[in-house]
């Protein structure tokens, strides 16, 4: 039997054994429990170090809400730090460490900073940090310094290295009404919602539907409150319209009701089932939502409030009633409201002495009193708790008198105890409707912000919206339920709840002021002391005191510090708490991993897009890359052979034999319509319906701005039909901004678009015997010149496919391209590379395509840029004159006809050795001195046709510099050397080869 | 005659994948029907468009944005103002559509070989799909016939309800590898059969 285990009661299955590890001590506890609860039942108090000063810190709550149990959690070498220690559901294998410490918890070097707590109170950063990184050791130039041992000393855990293998699952879910918490409330709200019939969805970030009826010991129609919400749950599970999310923190509201919650799947397990997510992401679209959250007890303020020992009174009664655990033996209360004498007569009945209640009201309910009575404790009425004892661990209270005004007074008593239970009142949690926007109200009576009025469509019900006992909340639940699935209101018999009469509403809440450190954030280690040092440098304001002070921030995001924060700013400014601001929220409530952000594209980032001839491609050993999303083969290299090797090869074998390049991934646009011909002339800056059909044409358009857009051949098919090619890149966008003509600017046209991509598979066969492939395996169709002069049009079949060929050329060579159905692509490959065989065909890759066409002096994306003309491009004569294009308008301005523009050029290295793309080109000079800049690089290769290595660029001046002496300077890759302008036109400038 | 081949070919793998204990969640095929095609009307005409349609499948489309209908291995269904997608196992959709559609009501184009067509069935479709879509594929919102086309990150995606728990999606061939890949990842802890 564990040190703290009470001998019987808690919703724990003691059969279940459950073993874990904790700081690497082996301990055992039971299913059901958290690792919080657990380590408490094994007699363990001391959780974690606190964040600036380092002091010993144990459990403050049993909830979300917690601060100061921070635990990481290692899963082999992934770590995963920061996770409240009362949120772990324990399970065999568990292993869990604490953190910021060192060497270890018991015995931190760290804490050597309580000593200096003075000097490092709020502020301190800004003082000692902030100022010129110039002149002596001050400033920011200090805390350059500094950094590297303030990080290690003060913080939080610490993120692991290694790379976290878990899954991480996303989900749309739709739904008319979404409940949020599973209390007493909440059930009510789900199952009057589902009687409609409606889509209810009802998510509690516990493993356990009932909220606060799991630790009560409230009596809910005759059954104990735990066992009527277990019945509700059940029934709700077995109701088809209803969609239980247990483990699932709506962390987010944000417009249109949308709203965003993190499933832990499998935290809970060692390791997940087969493809199961760790956690999931949901994105919940609701018709309207029931907000029935609950509400957060709050701590009270005085010296010593963070010692280990000292927790919430409901978080006490929780670890008794929920999982059987005694935080201590002897335990006093301290509280400002009647909430807290339930947890005493909880404690007590579990098996707990309660020492002494001490309440810093004068009188109390009557209720209250009897619970005092059955707890066995002494009452002292009109106290407060001026100080703790202990070493880690607390040992002794000291109380003193306190009267309305907060003034001290009389000797100190001690009262020995080994737990504190406090209590300072009940704040709602507001979060999710501040987040849907609205301010929350301050409730004088209750001490407390109530949510806003509802700006989106939601209902509050229970503690959420200050209701002041079960009976009432269950009530709220089930009206809040049918006005969110527009039912009326029914008019079954209302629950009735067995719970003692306590007064709901706390005495104002009040700090107890005494020398030494009381806490006001446990987590980011700010005292009532640090507030009121903001308000006299200044920082007055709610959102000044958080930044300066940093109460409210980090992994708890201030839920248990939020008030009290606000009423010692209200008290050292005279002014009430609603005076002093009201702290509005935003996502997310609580932590969430990046992880469930990420969703499945964790490894799945980018879909792979593959033409139909890409196995082959593998399998012919070539190697591919990225383009865009596309994958396409860069050389199809020999054992042995290196990149430029390989492409000059492949280059070589076109220029003097044949060579086929999969062109499968151009874009690819069906043009229909009557007015389809008219359309093209206004898109293109050439005219299109002059174009016979039967034939192509290479087409250029600019941008709106004059700029020069995208090119590629356009082939007319019918009278009212053509096949658009637009480059790999830009395919995408080109069909958008057609799209968007046709929408927009000329809706009036009667044309249609298609994406017809991957309708096709595409090859180019090129080469001066590429004729000879065609007429060798192509029937149906002649090929000569007569039958298909350059850029004619034939169908005709390939190995029982039919096949639509079109003789164009990017290569500079004789070259065709042929088009079949996608699935046909590998069938239709194959049987050219077997025609081509005795004309020694090579398959070539992307370099190859580049080399042949910068021979050429084609551009592509290099130079299509965005930033050249159709001018720069000596692109002029596809400027129709005849007619209004896109662009036309704008591209005649000033600035794109001066005569310093870049233009296309073509450079050709001197030494001998490789250019490279992106390398400046200037006039003379070194490296590090280089002479004038006159233009850049766009694109290079070794030409196998010249012999040497080429490229093209965009130089000031272009043709006009043709035969000068310049130099190409790379000052990143540290190259520098002689290049001669020539003209782009290298090879065959007549166009002989293609047209022959 | 030559058979197409499917996309699909090197990551086919039938039988059961993922968690299947307790059973099967999702069932994914490849359709691979005989005719894909899209079918557009000019402004005003989409009356026509329809009764052509319907001339040519059989197929009576309803009114409204994203209605449709699947009968016998047939399926159109809207994918946008005018716009159709229509399946039939059967090859040579698009011809006999081309006859029964004017010059002056619309336009045809065949897709045959530009799309895949995916059958996501099972009890966990909805789930499986929901993980992708930002969809409320629940029956009453997503009845049997209608369709949408949607995207997916990068992957356009039309589908359409060809069952209670079956769904037909078709995506452009060169993303279909891809695609097939990430549904049976996603469905992995539901269980999946491929056939």
């Amino acid at each position: 039997m564990s040190p703290r285990r009470a001998a019987s009661g808690g919703r724990i299955d003691r059969a279940r054994t459950i073993r874990f590890t904790f700081d690497g001590q082996a301990y055992t506890g039971h299913a059901g429990d958290t690792l919080a609860s657990a380590l408490l039942a094994n007699g363990v108090t001391l959780f974690g170090r606190s964040f600036k000063y380092h002091r010993p810190r144990g459990v403050l709550t049993a909830g979300i809400d917690e601060p100061n149990a921070l635990v990481t959690i290692l899963a082999g070498d992934v770590r995963e730090p920061n996770i409240p220690a009362t949120m772990v559901e324990i399970y065999d294998g568990l292993s869990a460490v604490s953190q910021n410490r060192f060497p270890s918890l018991g015995f931190d070097i760290g804490a050597v900073n309580q000593l200096g707590g003075k000097l490092i109170s709020a502020g301190f950063y800004y003082k000692t940090f902030m100022g010129p990184v110039v002149g002596p050791l001050k400033g920011t130039r200090f805390w350059m310094f500094c950094e590297h041992f303030i990080r290690r000393a003060a913080g939080l855990g610490s993120a692991g290295h290694a790379a976290d293998n878990a899954r991480y699952g996303k989900m749309n879910a739709f739904c008319d009404v979404l409940v949020v918490g599973a209390g007493p409330a909440g059930l009510s709200a789900a199952k009057a919602a589902a009687a409609g019939g409606g889509r209810v969805v009802l998510a509690d970030l516990d493993a356990q539907m009932g909220g606060s009826t799991q630790w009560s010991g409230e009596t809910i129609d005759g059954k104990p409150a735990a066992e009527w919400a277990q019945a509700l749950a059940d029934e709700l599970a077995a109701t088809p319209n209803v969609r239980i999310l247990p483990r699932t923190t709506v962390w987010g509201y944000y417009d249109n009701n949308t709203l965003a919650a993190l499933e832990r799947v499998a935290d809970h397990k060692l390791t997940p089932a087969r493809g199961e997510p760790r956690h999931r992401h949901w994105i919940i679209r609701a018709g309207s939502v029931v907000l029935a959250t609950g509400a957060f007890e709050r701590p009270l303020v005085f010296r010593g409030n963070d010692r280990p020992g000292v927790m919430l009174a409901s978080a006490a009664e929780r670890y008794a009633n929920e999982f059987g655990v005694l935080p201590g033996e002897n335990i006093a209360v301290f509280t400002n409201n009647d909430s807290a004498y339930r947890a005493a007569a909880a404690l007590k009945q579990a098996g707990a002495s309660v020492a002494a209640i001490v309440d810093i009201r004068p009188d109390v309910s009557v209720a209250a009193r009897e619970l005092a009575a059955q707890a066995g404790a002494e009452l002292l009425l009109g106290y407060a708790v001026v100080g703790t004892e202990g070493g880690k661990g607390l040992s002794n209270i000291k109380v003193r008198r306190f009267d309305n005004a907060g003034t001290l007074s009389g000797e100190p008593r001690i009262i020995a105890a080994d737990c504190l239970a406090m209590s300072g009142g009940w704040s709602p949690v507001v979060h999710l409707a501040s987040q849907a926007g609205g301010k929350p109200v301050w409730d004088a009576e209750r001490q407390a912000f109530l949510p806003p009025s509802p700006t989106q469509n939601w209902i509050g019900a229970g503690a959420f919206a200050g209701a002041a006992d079960t009976e009432t909340a269950i009530a709220e639940g089930r009206k809040a339920g049918e006005k969110a699935a527009g039912e009326k209101a029914s008019r079954a018999k209302a629950v009735k709840v067995f719970a003692p009469a306590l007064d709901p509403n706390p005495a104002p809440y009040r700090e107890v002021r005494a020398d030494g450190k009381a806490f006001v954030d446990f987590q980011h280690d700010v005292t009532a002391e640090d507030v009121r040092l903001a308000r006299r440098e200044g920082f007055l304001s709610v959102e000044h005191l958080k930044r300066y002070t940093t109460l409210g921030m980090a992994t708890d995001q201030g839920k248990t510090s939020n008030v009290p924060g606000l009423a010692i700013m209200a008290e050292a400014r005279g002014l009430s708490i609603p005076e002093v601001g009201t702290t509005r929220f935003r996502p997310p409530f609580s932590a969430v991993s990046l992880g469930a952000l990420a969703g499945e594209r964790y490894g799945e980032l980018r879909p792979d897009r593959l033409t139909p001839m890409h196995d082959w491609h593998v399998e012919q050993g070539a190697r591919m890359y990225a383009a865009g999303l596309w994958f396409r083969p860069q050389i199809y290299g020999h054992p042995g052979e290196t990149v430029e090797q390989a492409y000059v090869r492949e280059a070589k074998a076109v220029r003097e034999g044949v060579g086929m390049v999969d062109v499968s991934t151009l874009g690819k646009i069906a043009v229909q319509g009557p007015d389809a011909a008219e359309f093209l002339d206004r898109v293109y800056t050439n005219m299109f319906s002059t174009l016979a059909v039967g034939k192509a044409r290479y087409g250029l358009m600019l941008r709106e701005d004059g700029i020069a857009y995208d090119d590629g051949t356009t082939w007319r098919l019918g009278e009212q039909e053509f096949l658009m090619t637009t480059t790999t890149a830009n395919a995408g966008k080109v069909m958008q901004q057609l799209e968007y003509y046709l929408d927009i600017v000329w809706p009036e046209l009667r044309v249609h678009l298609t994406s017809v991509t991957d309708q096709w598979a595409g090859a180019a066969i090129a080469g001066p015997k590429s004729r000879d492939v065609l007429a060798a395996c192509v029937t149906g169709t002649k090929v000569d010149n007569e039958a298909l002069p350059f850029m004619g049009i034939v169908h005709g079949e390939i190995d029982g496919v039919p096949v639509m060929i079109c003789r164009l050329s990017f290569s500079g060579e004789m070259a065709y391209e042929v088009y079949c159905g996608a699935g046909y692509g590998l069938h239709v490959w194959e049987a050219l590379m077997e025609a081509g065989e005795p004309f020694g065909i090579v398959p070539y890759g992307m370099e190859a395509l580049g080399t042949l066409r910068i021979e050429k002096g084609h551009v592509t994306g290099t130079e299509i840029d965005g930033r050249t003309t159709a001018r720069d491009l000596y692109l002029d004569w596809m400027l129709s004159k005849k007619k209004p294009f896109a662009g036309s308008a704008l591209m005649d301005r000033e600035g794109l006809l001066s005569p310093n523009r870049l233009k296309l050029a073509g450079v050709v290295s001197l030494d001998g050795r490789a250019l490279n793309g992106g390398a400046h080109v200037v006039t003379g000079g070194s490296l590090d001195e280089p002479g004038e800049d006159i233009g850049h690089i766009t694109a290079v290769c070794y030409s196998p046709a010249l012999g040497k290595y080429i490229g093209l660029a965009m130089v000031r001046g272009g043709k006009e510099r043709i035969g000068q002496r310049a130099y190409y300077c790379d000052p990143v890759r540290k190259r520098f050397g002689p290049v001669e302008i020539a003209s782009h036109h290298f090879y065959d400038p007549e166009g002989s080869r293609m047209h022959g | 005659m030559v058979e197409p081949l499917s996309p699909l070919a090197p990551v086919w793998k039938p039988g059961s994948h993922g968690n299947f204990v307790d059973g099967v969640g999702v069932v994914l095929s490849e359709t691979r029907p005989g005719s894909i095609v899209e079918a557009a009307a000019w402004h005003g005409a989409e009356k026509k468009l329809m009764a052509a349609i319907r001339k040519a499948t059989g197929l009576s489309l309803p009114d409204g944005a994203g209605a449709g209908a699947y009968a016998d291995g047939r399926g159109a269904f809207g994918i946008a103002p005018g716009r159709f997608l229509l399946a039939d196992q059967a090859e040579g959709l698009a011809e006999r559509l081309s006859a029964a559609v004017a010059a002056d009501t619309g336009t045809v184009t065949d897709l045959s070989h530009g799309r895949t067509a995916i059958r996501v069935a099972g009890p966990k479709a909805e789930w499986l799909l929901s993980k992708f879509f930002a969809i409320d594929f629940a029956l009453p919102a997503f009845p049997v016939g209608s369709g949408l086309a949607t995207v997916h990150h990068d992957i356009f995606a039309q589908i359409q309800r060809t069952g209670e728990n079956a769904f037909d999606l078709y995506v452009f061939r060169s993303f279909a590898r891809s695609f097939w890949t990430m549904l049976g990842h996603g469905a992995e802890e539901a269980g999946y059969e491929v056939r």
